[in-house]
């Protein structure tokens, strides 16, 4: 199979047009009673399809749900669980925008389902594989914080995300996940603790049943980890280039035995990546992989971007694989 | 040294003297004034008639109040960094992003070389400093907040963006000089998000204001202090303003550790909280403080700027910050 073609997890959910305004709407008048849940359940199922619609329509292999319920990357995950409740805003690793920190108050229990129901959604509004995405056990841990402040909990907190993520994966494979990406970018942060996050994905991969599993590192440089992460028992590795100037030369010199998510595609810029430079990347890699599959993809979720530019990068996925297809014959 | 500064530029100033971070609530009055406008109801003239209304309501309360160095409030902007972008050639003015929750912006493009299109800020400042005695703050942002809350298309990569704003920053802070500004704050909140990239802000400030007659003071907020703290004191200002309560005045044990050098705007109330702090509480915060930095370098401001509290909020939250002052001056 040639170079595939993926959204890589977060898609905008507001637009300039009417319609692009609706959740912002809705959930505007849900805080002030005007709304019910019922109809913001509506409006994020309204901007959910418009999400799986444009990316379809970009031409994409493999589609997210876009995240467009997640309030962010951490308390959607952590809000779900009990003995979890979640405080104030804090940044988000170096973007400019904020999460909530949940704050662990007794041992995690997953009470129900967190993402399961986002993706059977997901999944009947199209024929195209949706891929799942979690944030990993390891970036929840070290975003989350002990009531009682002890840093020492740690391996704690640890340990009960990877418990019951491990549970949640149970659970989309066993609805018909075919892939479930996990995304650990504190891993860049701290690559002292890759055995710590080795330790976590060995207990995620037991449950992974027979879908694939993926483990998406972005917003630091990966290079120096590259051939560590080869050894993990996921997949795919799907990686953030953006951060990484080395890592294309990395890959074109050892190769992968696992498959790829190639982040070529700036997901926090709105300029579109030079054609030839990025197809002579790709030529490179793709040459290094063999017989090995990659997907192109966005560096990052595509939240980050306005949405009109965020279809624009995802075109730009398609225009820049037939110009790769063009360049071989 | 930074005494002898002020002095230098005829300034003379109480001990603890109080003043603000930049913004002030809008009054509702100017709210439905930037409504009507946004839906061409009304003209821009009719705009700016009431963004100089809550200008001079905002110095005049300001005095009222007692404070030394006093700011126009930014009535007439909106967001720090959109404010500029929508001035300068060279931007376009992006769709929205999230910020969080169901917060958005419009996040300017960088498409072009970036100029300064002549003064920005200046008329806004010369009308502001025309209404009272007592200094005007020049209030500006930095080359690396902008470019870091930009998209980027024109230039090859962060650091040209970030050093080509610089430059034309500059122009706007020797016209702020030339109208008569002496204390200039040129706000980074952005700069220790990347604590990799602090070197690069250093140096954009240095391109920004080397060489150039006033008091410079720079807001950094909402930072990972530890990771850019003592390097951060190569940039060259006389003043940091910086968010101490919300963080549990966590920065004064840094400053134990590696001496502070330069004046600090000690951000003595919560802007983020509703409650109004009890003026002992507001002491014992400056005490602290005082344990750690010399009386004559420490100024005495609210965490961040005030715009998101309500206009008696934000009134009370100064009226307490300067009653503590005060307090201590004794």
């Amino acid at each position: 199979m040639g170079l595939r073609l993926a959204n890589h997890s977060s898609y905008p959910r507001i637009g300039e047009s009417a319609e692009g305004q609706l959740l912002r709407r809705t959930i505007a008048q849900w805080e002030k009673g005007e709304k019910t849940d019922a109809d913001l359940r509506a409006a994020e199922n309204r901007m959910t399809e418009l999400a799986i619609e444009e990316q379809v329509a970009a031409g994409l292999n493999v589609v997210t749900d876009g995240q467009i319920r997640w309030y962010d990357a951490i308390s959607h995950l952590a809000g779900k669980l009990q003995g979890a409740r979640i405080n104030g805003l804090l940044r988000f690793f170096d973007t400019n925008t904020y999460f909530r920190q949940p704050v662990i108050t007794g041992r995690l229990e997953r009470t129900g389902p967190m993402v399961v129901e986002e993706y059977r959604f997901a999944q009947q509004k199209t024929s195209r594989p949706v891929k799942p995405v979690l944030t990993g056990p390891y970036t929840l841990a070290r975003l989350s914080v002990a009531e009682n402040g002890t840093a020492s909990l740690f391996e704690n907190m640890l340990e009960d995300y990877t418990r019951v993520l491990a549970e949640e994966i149970a659970a989309l494979a066993a609805a018909g996940a075919r892939m479930i990406q996990v995304d650990e970018p504190y891993l860049l942060k701290r690559p002292q603790d890759f055995p710590a996050l080795a330790r976590a994905l060995d207990e995620l991969a037991a449950r992974k049943g027979s879908a694939r599993l993926s483990l998406a590192l972005y917003f630091g440089d990966v290079t120096a980890l590259y051939e560590r992460l080869q050894k993990l028992p996921v997949d795919e590795l799907v990686l953030d280039f953006t951060y990484s100037p080395r890592l294309v030369d990395a890959i074109a010199a050892g190769g992968s035995d696992k498959e790829l998510g190639l982040g070529l595609l700036d997901g926090r810029n709105t300029r579109l990546e030079d054609v030839g430079t990025t197809t002579r990347q790709l030529e490179r890699i793709l040459k290094a992989m063999g017989s090995v599959s990659a997907t192109l993809m966005p560096s990052c979720g595509l939240e980050y971007l306005p949405r009109d530019r965020a279809q624009l990068k995802l075109k730009h996925l398609l225009s820049l694989r037939q110009a790769l297809e063009g360049s071989r014959v | 040294m930074s005494r002898e500064k002020l002095q230098q530029l005829g300034l003379e100033l109480p001990v603890l003297p109080t003043t603000s971070v930049g913004s002030f609530p809008k009054p509702d009055y100017l709210m439905k004034a930037r409504s009507e406008y946004a839906k061409g109801k009304i003209s821009r003239q009719e705009l700016e008639e009431a963004e100089r209304r809550a200008t001079e309501f905002w110095i005049r309360r300001q005095e009222e109040l007692g404070v030394d160095i006093l700011v126009d409030g930014e009535m007439y902007r909106g967001d720090m960094v959109a404010y500029f972008a929508e001035h300068m050639p060279g931007f376009e003015s992006g769709g929205l992003v999230r910020s969080y929750g169901n917060r958005y912006y419009h996040k300017p493009i960088i498409v072009g070389e970036v100029k300064w299109p002549g003064p920005i800020t200046v008329e806004w400042w010369k009308f502001a400093q025309g209404l009272t005695q007592r200094p005007v703050k020049g209030m500006l942002t930095g080359a690396y907040t902008v470019m870091d809350w930009s998209f980027n298309e024109a230039y090859p990569d962060r650091r040209a963006a970030c050093l080509a704003l610089a430059r034309e920053i500059r122009k706007e802070v020797e016209a702020l000089i030339q109208a008569g500004a002496k204390i200039i704050q040129i706000d980074e909140p952005a700069i220790s998000v990347r604590p990799e990239e602090l070197p690069l802000a250093i140096e954009a400030m240095h391109l920004t204001t080397d060489g150039l007659p006033a008091y410079f003071v720079t807001h950094i907020c909402y930072g990972a202090f530890e990771q850019i703290y003592p390097d951060m004191l190569q940039l060259p200002v006389d003043n940091f303003d910086l968010e101490m309560s919300n963080s549990g005045l966590d920065m004064l044990a840094l400053f134990r550790q590696h001496p502070y050098n330069k004046d600090l705007s000690f951000g003595a109330v919560d802007v983020h909280n509703h409650q109004v702090e009890a003026q002992p509480v507001v002491e014992e915060r400056l005490r602290q403080a005082l344990e750690v930095l010399p009386k004559e370098n420490l100024w005495v401001d609210p965490d961040c700027g005030l715009k998101t509290r309500s206009v008696e909020e934000a009134t009370e939250k100064i009226r307490v910050l300067v009653a503590a002052a005060r307090a201590l001056r004794n």
